[in-house]
């Protein structure tokens, strides 16, 4: 009778502990942001973004959280370093974040060898359409998708549409297939372009003087620019000492950081652009999940934290609904996963594991009286529905 | 015509930016043999502190004056404490440690000013575009170069009509003879450290209301001064002026026609001056 007491006890224990270790045993997940160079800011902010996100969450399959973040310093060689001291050293079951193309693209290519999911929350090119069964995007506005959008905000405008537009982007992966989408699409619609073999500038350059001079000096009234956000307002800045934005309108492929739009003030009004939210979004959910967001980081909340908070939660209700941290599990439970947050449901497409979801069309002014101090806003002018960005599923 | 009065505007400016920048680090190098990496990071340290000396009143003028004079001090205060240790070992030492002193100030600027990119806010005066030969150039942008060319004349009257100028030029050729004369040495390597570093300050104040401030602004310009120096040979002062209005020129000529390879165009350039003239343009750099 002892010796069965004893077993019972033991075995008891055992069960005891080893849940206490699971409990204990949080789910690590990798964090690849730029924290450090020219778009630190916004590295900040998806940090930031999947930060809220795991709080919120709590728990995933039981076990705590624990986000292990990395910084990319927007190199793909240091990116792929590091996710393999994630995955290989802190043992993360899944990859989060990546804010540029180049970066995403290089860590999709080795994939195979980190055997885990990876889910950005910032890559916009259209590459990532269906590149790798544990590869996926839920996030910004893909670069066909922003060009949709920005054209038919352009037709939509009288002040818009009737425009010679000069293209210029930024030199690599995102800033070439943003160019060539938009100029595709724009042709097809009737919008006149200057340049179809259009401009390539460093993401290093400070001065846009050389480039403005071209802008001016090719009779263009409208301006194409795709460069990474924090650079939108350095280059409108710029182009307002030049008194460009007096003759000419820009439009923009993808949404400027609202702390730097704060800096650069009236030389930032009148940009538009298509993308997935702006703190201008006015329903309860965007409303609520604003003043959360301000009253933790008092920081602007940016479509960078958004997407990147929204992108966070599919993840891990994908992890959970998975019920095990298995690679292909995992996947297939993302694929045509949905979050209904800040900007509505954000499904994750079982086609091309890319996510669709309704997007804004906005324009840069002065900001009425807000919460946050800000004196510019990107006004939300239309909302699109999902299904006209596309992609179609099929 | 207006398109030709923008590009030599534009040329102007770049090149005198870099002019300022290279200038500073030239004298350091010919006068203290130091190289220092972390030139570019002063270059914006001087810009920050313009930004912060505004933010708390000062108008532009006040914050052009005084900026400097705080990048001398830092200057002052990393040559005493970090330089003049490893002054009498190889030039390597001071290069890795100037290396190192780069990535201690650019993660000062992120921790004291954060990420984001900085705009400085002008008179309003500055901030207008005057008509000029047909076309419509920023106040500010000709402002820049008045600014750089009183900075260049008042370097040149320090260097060529005062004493202590005068002991600073003769040290960089003789410095044996110089300290033979009684003349102490080491306050002339203080002077050329302090002095240069004030040079990056000055053009970090005038390079903010053009671009942006931000803290990654040293690390082009550092590259770009480099090349300045290399093409108007190493540690000569009239070679870096012709050098940096011909790399301003050339940088804003291919930006503008050949846009995508115009960074090439401007190393090819170098790498071509660097074969075939290897002491600068003028045939003044001095190698070791």
């Amino acid at each position: 009778m002892k010796r069965v007491l004893l077993i019972v006890v033991i075995v008891a224990m055992a069960f005891v502990f080893s849940a206490n270790a699971s409990a204990a045993n949080p789910v690590k997940i990798g964090v690849l942001v730029p924290l450090t160079g020219i778009v630190a800011q916004g590295g900040l902010e998806m940090k930031y973004g999947i930060e809220m996100a795991a709080k919120e969450k709590g728990t995933i399959l039981g076990r705590p959280i624990e986000l292990v973040v990395e910084d990319t310093q927007i190199k793909p060689d240091v990116a792929v370093s590091k996710a393999e001291k994630l995955v290989f050293k802190d043992n993360c079951v899944s990859l989060i974040g990546v804010f540029s193309s180049g970066v995403g693209l290089a860590i999709a290519k080795n994939i195979d060898r980190l055997k885990v999911p990876f889910l950005t929350t910032h890559v916009m090119t259209t590459a990532f359409y269906g590149i790798h069964k544990w590869v996926f995007r839920s996030g910004q506005l893909a670069n066909d998708q922003t060009a949709v959008g920005n054209i038919k905000g352009i037709l939509a405008r009288p002040d818009l549409k009737d425009r010679t537009y000069y293209v210029i982007v930024h030199d690599y992966a995102w800033g070439h297939d943003a160019g060539k989408r938009f100029i595709e699409l724009a042709k097809q619609s009737g919008i006149k372009i200057y340049n179809e073999n259009f401009d390539k500038a460093p993401t290093s350059t400070k001065d846009w003087s050389s480039y403005i001079s071209k802008i001016k000096a090719s009779g263009a009234d409208g301006i194409y620019i795709a460069f990474i956000t924090n650079v939108i307002p350095v280059f409108a800045k710029q182009a307002s000492d030049f008194g460009l934005q007096k003759t000419s309108k820009i439009v923009s492929a993808a949404a400027p950081g609202p702390v730097e739009l704060e800096e650069g003030g009236e030389a930032c009004y009148g940009i538009f652009g298509a993308s997935d939210w702006s703190w201008d979004v006015n329903t309860p959910v965007s409303d609520a999940w604003e003043k959360k967001f301000w009253e933790t980081y008092k920081t602007i909340p940016s479509d960078a934290a958004v997407h990147s908070y929204v992108g966070a939660m599919n993840l891990f209700n994908g992890i959970e609904k998975a019920g095990s941290t298995n690679p292909d599990k995992i996947a297939d439970a993302l694929r045509g996963i949905s979050f209904d947050g800040p900007y509505g449901t954000v499904r994750i497409s079982a086609f091309d594991n890319c996510m669709r979801n309704d997007a804004v069309l906005t324009e840069t002014m002065a900001a009425p009286p807000n919460q946050f101090g800000a004196k510019v806003v990107m006004k939300v002018l239309h909302t699109f529905k999902a299904e006209e960005l596309g992609p179609p599923e099929k | 015509m207006s398109t030709a009065v923008d590009i030599l505007f534009n040329s102007l400016v770049l090149g005198g930016v870099f002019l300022i920048v290279a200038i500073g680090l030239n004298i350091i190098y010919g006068l203290s043999r130091v190289m220092n990496l972390a030139h570019g990071s002063l270059y914006a340290v001087g810009a920050y502190a313009s930004v912060t000396l505004m933010s708390f009143g000062a108008n532009f003028f006040v914050a052009l004056v005084i900026a400097p004079f705080i990048v001398a001090f830092i200057g002052l205060v990393l040559e005493r404490t970090i330089i003049a240790p490893v002054r009498k070992r190889s030039i390597v030492y001071t290069l890795i440690l100037t290396y190192g002193l780069m990535f201690l100030l650019d993660g000062l600027i992120r921790y004291i000013w954060g990420n984001e990119p900085r705009f400085v806010k002008l008179p309003l005066f500055l901030q207008d575009t005057l008509p000029i030969l047909g076309t419509h150039y920023p106040v500010y942008r000709l402002a820049t170069l008045v600014i750089i060319a009183a900075t260049m004349v008042a370097l040149m009257l320090f260097l060529e009509k005062t004493k202590t100028g005068i002991t600073l030029r003769a040290a960089s050729t003789i410095p044996e003879m110089v300290s033979c004369l009684g003349i102490n040495m080491k306050l002339v390597h203080i002077g050329a450290f302090v002095l240069g570093c004030g040079m990056a300050g000055i053009a970090g104040v005038v390079a903010g209301p053009l671009y942006s401030v931000d803290p990654t602004m040293g690390h082009e310009m550092l590259i770009s001064s480099f090349v300045v120096i290399v093409i108007g040979g190493l540690g000569s002062l009239r070679g870096a002026v012709f050098a940096a209005l011909l790399i301003g020129l050339v940088q804003t000529l291919a930006e503008f026609f050949v846009t995508d390879l115009a960074m090439v165009i401007v190393y090819m350039l170098m790498a071509i001056i660097l074969a075939f003239m290897p002491r600068g343009l003028l045939g003044e750099g001095r190698f070791e």
